[in-house]
């Protein structure tokens, strides 16, 4: 800051070099504080993305690239792996979304029936936990719990004669994909309820004083009171928990690789499987067009929900 | 629960069901249980960690003679201690490069006007919800292009790439909390614009930039597909991908295997012990209600 006192040859922001600098730097405020991210976006973001197009356009079968536009998009619909891949992930993102959003919601429930805040800090520490877990891990301790010979799960429902000879839970499609799910849906329990906690903390008391007054059961003040004001919590936690289990890697790749016979393929592994492994960048990349797509096609509601609170929160 | 008017009777058996669900006693159970589901995982993962390799195989539940072989095993005979050291260095150079890009990138988002400046908010948040593995493949081939396979710097891009959107929205969110009165009485007083934002706005979002410093670090730390995909050997590897190395053709070595993530789940885990409120707050992102 210039303190000096004002003479005729010095600018705003004093004088010589420096001081040119910085008028230059306060007229254009914008471009040197938003530019570098956006350069660096462009960089990150959008050059790959062009690649990804243009890759997908391209028959990377063999040697050398050859420019057919039609060629790859014309094998997804053809190949049966592909279409086992899109019913795992709907089962598995649907699957996740409806036991975290459900158990986040008992979770939020009861956090917010809690009087002592230290308490409430406490119990959500806890609950927090799985979210810390890099999500490989989680695969690896899930792969490592239900392991048929070794697995804790196994030797827990023994003991307790629920079983009378061990399981093997992930080499049967129907119980591997239901692990990957239990495992998915753990990782992001935390999550919802802390999404739905915020959504109930934010509901107006004198909402709840006016039902008692008017009578309201328990249950009508639950129906038509806390499920209303949920509404927005629920749309955001439901939305990017489906989201991120859409387009899950990390947890079915790491518990079960995939398997067996690909029960557990998500497009997110297919996708993988082509591009990384097998290196038929064309394929992989038209593959992942076809997720993006899907994926930004639901996202755009989510945007323009954003917006729309945007107006609200300016106003 | 739907049904045509239910009679008084039914109306009280009901309330009477619901109170009861409300009781104290019913909350602390459903919390029980739930941080039981929570933890039981990440205790058998560390249960397993301090078992001998015999016990690892035997049907006890606990340790007999509890040790630090596992550790010792994964981290110095394995080289594991080479991914921790890399793990570090990548969480906290994408930290920085995110932090210092996107905080002021924020700032500009929730203060001024300028040409399609909704449109580039949008294109930021279309960059936050893009799926990754739809980059895996061009990535992959752009990262070799440049010779960046098996570098740190392949995984800090891809994690700049991640989190610089997050970053961006979730400062934008924080700065729009605070009145732009704030802005002009520092400009009144002979702030240049840069020092009102330096000097005046940005310590009163403090907070917000230690939970968005937090998330990120612990998002590069856990971060797995890309660095699966960049890094084949220990000169780069962060640890969620190399836990693998424990995966061999004798099968796998599950108590080093239970070590390595212990270790990964350790920074995590006293993170969210001692931020729990500002991951809280990251989490829920300025998502006001």
């Amino acid at each position: 800051m210039a303190t000096e006192d004002f003479r005729g040859d010095v600018g705003p922001h004093g004088s010589g070099v420096t001081g040119w600098i910085s008028d230059w730097v306060n007229d254009h405020i914008r471009t040197v504080l938003l530019g570098p991210s956006l350069v660096a976006l462009f960089v990150v973001f959008i050059y790959p993305a062009i690649m990804l197009v243009w890759l997908s356009l391209q028959n990377t079968r063999g040697f050398g690239e050859t420019f057919e536009p039609t060629y790859n998009y014309g094998r997804i619909f053809g190949d049966p792996t592909f279409w086992n891949a899109v019913e795992n992930t709907l089962v598995y993102s649907f699957g996740s979304l409806f036991v975290s959003v459900a158990v986040g919601l008992v979770v939020a429930l009861a956090l917010n029936k809690l009087a002592d805040d230290y308490l409430r800090d406490t119990y959500t520490t806890l609950i927090l936990l799985s979210w810390a877990v890099p999500l490989s891990i989680v695969g690896v301790t899930w792969r490592w719990m239900f392991n048929g010979q070794l697995g804790v799960v196994n030797r827990v429902l023994l003991d307790l004669g629920l079983l009378s000879s061990s399981f093997s839970w992930l080499t049967s499609s129907s119980t591997a994909m239901g692990v990957v799910v239990l495992a998915d849906s753990w990782s992001r329990i935390p999550f919802a309820a802390i999404v739905l906690l915020a959504g109930l903390q934010s509901i107006p008391q004198e909402m709840y004083d006016a039902a008692k007054i008017d009578g309201a059961t328990t249950w009508q003040t639950f129906r038509h009171v806390t499920l209303p004001y949920l509404r927005p919590s629920f749309f955001v936690a439901g939305l990017i928990t489906w989201m991120f289990a859409f387009r899950a890697f990390a947890i079915p790749f790491s518990t079960t690789g995939g398997g067996p016979g690909g029960a557990t393929e998500t497009l997110a592994i297919y996708i993988h499987r082509f591009g990384i492994q097998l290196l038929d960048y064309g394929f992989a990349s038209a593959v992942a067009v076809f997720l993006v797509s899907v994926t930004l096609v639901v996202a755009a509601g989510y945007v323009y929900f954003i917006l729309e609170r945007m107006e609200e929160i300016e106003v | 629960m739907a049904g045509a008017d239910p009679t008084l009777q039914q109306y009280r058996r009901r309330q009477r069901v619901w109170d009861a669900l409300e009781s104290r006693y019913v909350v602390h159970l459903v919390l029980f249980l739930a941080v039981l589901f929570i933890i039981l995982p990440i205790v058998w993962m560390f249960i397993t960690s301090l078992k001998t390799r015999q016990g690892v195989l035997s049907p006890a539940y606990l340790p007999l003679e509890p040790t630090l072989a596992a550790y010792d095993r994964a981290l110095f005979d394995r080289g594991f201690w080479r991914a921790v050291v890399n793990s570090v260095i990548v969480a906290s150079v994408s930290t920085a490069i995110v932090m210092v890009l996107g905080t002021p990138a924020g700032y500009v988002f929730s203060r001024f006007r300028f040409r399609f400046d909704n449109a580039v908010f949008v294109f930021v948040l279309f960059t936050r919800l893009f799926p990754p593995i739809g980059l895996v493949t061009p990535y992959y081939r752009i990262v070799s292009t440049f010779g960046l396979l098996n570098t740190k710097t392949g995984i800090i891009i891809a994690n700049v790439y991640l989190w610089l959107p997050l970053v961006i929205y979730i400062m934008r969110n924080f700065f729009i909390t605070i009145p732009t009165a704030l802005d002009e009485a520092a400009r009144v007083d002979g702030c240049t614009k840069i020092q009102a934002f330096r000097h005046v706005v940005f310590p009163v979002v403090l907070p917000g930039f230690a939970a968005g410093t937090i998330l990120t670090f612990l998002y590069s730390w856990r971060e797995f597909l890309f660095a699966f995909t960049v890094s084949t050997d220990l000169r780069s590897m962060t640890i969620p991908v190399a836990t693998f190395l424990f995966v061999g053709d004798a099968g796998i070595d599950w108590g080093a295997m239970a070590a390595a993530a212990i270790v990964a789940v350790i920074p995590s885990a006293l993170v969210v012990v001692f931020f729990q409120r500002y991951i809280v707050v990251g989490l829920t992102g300025g998502m006001k209600g």
